[in-house]
């Protein structure tokens, strides 16, 4: 089947990556259309990974600075707009929750943001798309799946994965490599 | 903190839990420099950012407060500047010149077609289609105006108000397009007094004489639904500038 078929909505990538575009150039009405558009789902993002309303604000301002300042960067051949804004959306909270400190000046940050934190932007989509990772996470153990969606859409540690879970730390750490290894088989298959 | 060096197979699968986002300690502080240091250790990081990123998908949106733009706003300089309206009018008047020579050059080609076979048609039409266009939007019960101008080469709409913004805390004002078939289309929320926006194509192709612009008030990031649900405040509808 036709990959874009599995987007959740096709008109969106066409709509946000000319946004992109514009704020690279410094098109402030873009960055309130892209805000319009996105923010809720970034903002939901950042809700679920911090517990302080305070740092899931932080955090979203932070990410639209940081698109403000950097848009020039996005490459629509590595990732789909809003796939891009989400993962960067996650990292970033997840650096919060892991105690790394954020400039305290936010445009400060975002344009250091290349220098000391790259993995705000990287990401490569490989046309495995929502089924395909579906699909291979049914293949996993059911149970080192709910460990790995736990992990990556609940800001879960190891540590916090194996309390949770009442298992050494050493068991979580062998499921989770394990279901990893899996999945890249099969997604690469 | 370690130095010592790595495999790939620990490279890879460090990259894998970086991505994955299960480290802590000195494991995190590991893969933090790797990444700084490490384009191949980045490059398997993005990919796995990639294959994970789909769950994200799941995670339900949640409307943020209304200063959470408002920092942004003021952090990038949105503050509104007294000379917007200045600008357009100036826009506008540029415009309206380009307009008339539009005019004047559909008049010459008028003249050549007398002697033309017909299908010289096409370049006044085309003419005609890239003309300004503007709209002045009000309503009777308020005194807010606004101008909007739009340029179809560039595809670029500018709004701005010329009267005050009401100020509605908690509330965005969101722009729409109304066209003949007469189904509301949104062209965004407006940050401030102003607000530009490049229309993307299949938009564009329908922004022409005698559609509607129309502000109405909606929960904060624009309408939920994709259609107007609360007042219209202002609307006018687009003419030749």
């Amino acid at each position: 089947m036709d990959r874009a078929a599995f987007a959740p909505d096709p008109s969106t990538s066409h709509e946000l990556a000319p946004l992109i575009g514009s704020i690279a150039a410094g098109d402030r009405a873009a960055l309130a259309a892209l805000y319009q558009r996105t923010s809720a789902k970034l903002y939901g993002i950042c809700v679920r990974l911090l517990p302080a309303e305070a740092d899931a604000q932080d955090v979203l301002q932070e990410v639209y600075l940081t698109v403000w300042r950097k848009a020039g960067l996005y490459d629509q051949a590595k990732a789909s707009p809003i796939t891009w804004l989400a993962v960067m959306t996650r990292n970033k909270a997840i650096d919060r929750l892991r105690g790394k400190q954020l400039a305290t000046d936010p445009l400060e940050a975002a344009s250091d943001i290349a220098a000391d934190d790259p993995s705000a932007f990287d990401i490569v989509e490989q046309g495995q798309e929502r089924e395909r990772l579906a699909h291979c996470l049914d293949e996993l153990e059911p149970q080192h799946a709910a460990i790995i969606r736990a992990a990556f859409v609940d800001g879960l540690t190891y540590a916090e994965l194996a309390a949770r879970d009442a298992v050494p730390l050493g068991t979580m750490k062998s499921w989770i490599r394990r279901g990893l290894q899996r999945l890249r088989g099969c997604l690469e298959k | 903190m370690t130095d010592t060096p790595i495999s790939l197979a620990e490279r890879d699968e460090l990259a894998a839990e970086f991505a994955l986002g299960v480290l802590d300690g000195t494991a995190l502080a590991r893969a933090r420099s790797l990444a700084a240091a490490d384009p191949q250790f980045r490059a398997e990081v993005a990919r796995w950012s990639g294959r994970l990123a789909p769950l994200l998908d799941d995670v339900t949106p949640i409307a943020p407060p209304a200063r959470a733009w408002s920092g942004i706003d003021a952090a990038i300089g949105g503050s509104p500047k007294p000379d917007n309206v200045v600008y357009l009018n100036r826009r506008v008047n540029l415009w309206r010149g380009l307009a008339a020579g539009a005019t004047a050059l559909a008049a010459s080609l008028a003249v050549v077609l007398v002697t033309q076979p017909p299908q010289s048609l096409a370049p006044p039409v085309a003419v005609a289609a890239l003309a300004p266009l503007a709209a002045m939007l009000g309503d009777d019960q308020r005194d807010l105006k606004l101008m909007a101008s739009y340029d179809p080469a560039s595809r670029r709409l500018m709004v701005a108000a010329a009267s005050d913004m009401p100020t509605d805390p908690g509330h965005a004002h969101e722009l729409w397009m109304i066209p003949a078939d007469g189904k509301p289309r949104s062209l965004g929320t407006m940050p401030g007094p102003k607000m530009r926006a490049e229309l993307p194509l299949p938009m564009a192709k329908q922004f022409r004489e005698g559609v509607t612009l129309a502000l109405s008030v909606e929960p904060m990031g624009g309408s939920p639904t994709g259609l107007p649900t609360g007042p219209v405040i202002a609307s006018g509808k687009l003419e030749r500038a």
